[in-house]
């Protein structure tokens, strides 16, 4: 009987230790893309149609802010990523890149700075828009990210009609962009003294991004999608160019090659590769201790696998693990609280926020 | 023969089309590559056209069927009861049909240009003119009595053309070829990597080359030994999923169609032999 029992506390104690519990924050959300934390238990969110809402986690109650810019909500395009300025308690700035049609109708990138005052976004300030025109909103990147010296990266997909157009510097598809917070050009940029190339292009080769994160030490980490296979995670450095899609580990949608290529001298490689792919759809390096087994891994959401990649990279080698695929949904978006509580947002109408439960809760 | 005359020239038609089509996106995307410096030689190109006439043109020959079925009924319908000479609406059906795919193919694909070689205005010329000469290669086949042989050379050739994409994949591409049928390369140990490689890749190069030889030779051995292939290995997938607990799949299906296509190539050979 004892023995029985010692067998049942084992079992049960390997079950709770080799499964996370989940909690549903907020549901019935409409295509929200993207959230941050203004505290603890509130956080702001877009919606791709174009709402920029505050919802608490607490008391669920969900308040939307007024005075949001216009956006192109068709295809892959609207409302996308909002981050807080690092001076965000003082200066309550905080930016929102989108899509909308620029002065041509044509479909393009748009950066924008604003106060968040009350419920009202105020001093509404266009900081940048792509030299990206396409036919409709399709492969946009749209995630932004500061840099340790304050400076804003921006990604701007290939909008997939254009992909060669990544490998020329005289547009914005398929670039990394690096811009001051007031949308003019740190005299630092690579590219500043090119003939030819924008100067506010930061690297080059890329396809659509869905995940940039710098981390404390500086570094830049960025995941992309490919088309069939080869989706990638890169390390990001100045004027370098990514390949896509001279190189690429991947095929066309329709099964023709891309590129019979995978590597090129002047070329660089991705840290790794997803062949079948993933779809991976955001991505944070998670500092914190609330789940020590997590503490300074990359966790990367995916679409199609529908989990959280756990990545390590170590000496050029990585290693990766699946969690949180019990939830068996496409995995937009995902953040640590201030505290270190992990959070995913689930993707397309009818979103939820769930709150990953630690175990010590 | 008139029973099957017509959609057998539809079949034909559209493979000829998915020929004259599939290497305007190769070789635009092959002139990208160089201008942007990379080594494109013979070696690569030619990977990239075979690559691209079957897994791009299988993807393209099932909507071109589609396309032409429609084109041709109506111009057929309107050739019967007009004074309009089928030889020039065929042709002009066949364009219709192939620029209103890849207009439909964009419409429907997010207002995306799906097919490489489409996006520029001599790209879709190019594409129109390929339609016209399908539709002028329809023309000839239905004014035309076919034999048998023709018949059997062009589902042999057919054939082997569906089993020419497995054998590219395992020679250049393995990974991407392992996860059609389910598993990672990468995660499995060396010996098993090097020995999943060799016995597909000899499996599938075995069962091109005696289709390929089977149409060339019209000698109904060759085609009965692939079909013996590919029902052994039907009969093998369901012992493995009924005695060795694999799991269910639904791949002997596929092995079963493999099977009969060319053990009726085969017969037909040999019940007409005397025939012909």
């Amino acid at each position: 009987m004892k023995f029985n029992l010692f067998i049942c506390i084992l079992l049960f104690s390997s079950f709770s230790f080799s499964t996370y519990q989940y909690e549903t924050v907020l549901d019935e959300l409409d295509d929200a893309w993207s959230f941050v934390f203004l505290s603890e238990d509130s956080i702001l969110y877009t919606e791709m149609p174009g709402a920029l809402k505050v919802a608490s986690l607490d008391n669920k109650s969900i308040v939307e802010i007024k005075n949001i810019p216009e956006v192109q909500y068709v295809s892959q395009g609207g409302l996308s990523e909002v981050i807080l300025d690092p001076n965000f308690i003082e200066n309550n700035k905080i930016y929102l890149s989108y899509s909308a049609k620029n002065s041509n109708n044509k479909s393009t990138l748009f950066l924008m700075s604003a106060e968040l005052i009350g419920n009202e976004l105020k001093n509404n300030t266009v900081i940048f828009e792509a030299n990206a025109p396409r036919r409709t909103a399709v492969h946009l990147g749209a995630k932004i990210a500061f840099m340790q010296d304050g400076t804003l990266l921006l990604a701007s997909g290939d909008g997939f009609d254009h992909r060669e157009k990544a490998q020329k510097l005289d547009n914005h598809f398929g670039k990394i962009i690096r811009i001051n917070t007031d949308g003019s050009i740190p005299s630092d940029n690579p590219f500043i003294s090119v003939k030819g190339a924008l100067d506010d292009i930061y690297s080059y080769g890329h396809r659509n991004m869905q995940g940039l994160v710098v981390l404390s030490s500086g570094e830049i980490y960025e995941h992309e999608h490919g088309p069939r296979g080869g989706d990638e995670i890169n390390l990001i450095k100045p004027s370098l160019n990514y390949g896509w899609p001279a190189i690429t580990y991947g095929i066309d949608y329709s099964g023709a090659v891309i590129s019979p290529f995978t590597e090129k001298k002047g070329m660089e490689q991705p840290l790794l590769y997803w062949t079948p792919s993933i779809a991976p759809s955001d991505m944070i390096f998670y500092e914190k201790d609330i789940y020590p087994e997590l503490t300074n891994n990359f966790l990367v959401t995916a679409l199609v696998s529908k989990d959280v990649k756990k990545i390590t990279f170590e000496d050029g080698k990585y290693e990766q693990e699946s969690l949180f695929a019990d939830l068996n949904t496409r995995l937009r978006n995902i953040q640590a609280s201030p505290g270190g509580v992990i959070y995913l947002l689930t993707d397309g109408p009818g979103g939820k926020l769930i709150k990953v439960i630690p175990k010590d809760l | 023969m008139n029973i099957v005359k017509y959609p057998f020239a539809v079949f034909s038609a559209a493979l000829f089309t998915v020929m004259l089509i599939t290497p305007i996106s190769s070789i635009s995307n092959l002139l990208w590559l160089s201008s942007v410096d990379m080594p494109v030689g013979l070696g690569s190109s030619l990977e990239v056209l075979l690559f691209d006439f079957q897994r791009l043109g299988i993807a393209l020959y099932g909507v071109i069927i589609l396309g032409f079925t429609i084109a041709f009924t109506v111009s057929g319908l309107i050739a019967k009861y007009t004074r309009l000479g089928s030889k020039y609406l065929y042709p002009l059906a066949g364009a219709f049909a192939i620029g209103l795919t890849m207009f439909l193919m964009v419409e429907l694909m997010f207002q995306s240009e799906l097919l490489g070689g489409n996006r520029t205005l001599i790209g879709k010329i190019l594409h129109w003119l390929a339609g016209f000469v399908g539709g002028y290669f329809y023309y000839l086949l239905v004014s035309v009595e076919r034999n048998l042989t023709f018949i059997i050379r062009f589902l042999g050739i057919l054939y082997s053309y569906f089993i020419l994409g497995s054998v590219l994949d395992w020679i250049f591409n393995p990974s991407n070829a392992a996860t059609g049928f389910g598993f990672v390369l990468s995660e499995l140990s060396n010996d098993g990597q090097n020995a999943l490689i060799r016995d597909f890749t000899s499996f599938f190069l075995a069962t091109f080359l005696f289709s390929l030889l089977g149409a060339i030779t019209l000698n109904p051995t060759w085609f009965f030994s692939v079909a013996i292939i590919f029902f052994g290995a039907a009969i093998f997938n369901l012992s493995a999923i009924y005695i060795h607990g694999t799991g269910y799949n639904t791949i002997y299906i596929v092995e079963l169609l493999l099977g009969i296509w060319p053990l009726i190539l085969g017969l037909s050979i040999y019940y007409n032999k005397g025939k012909r």
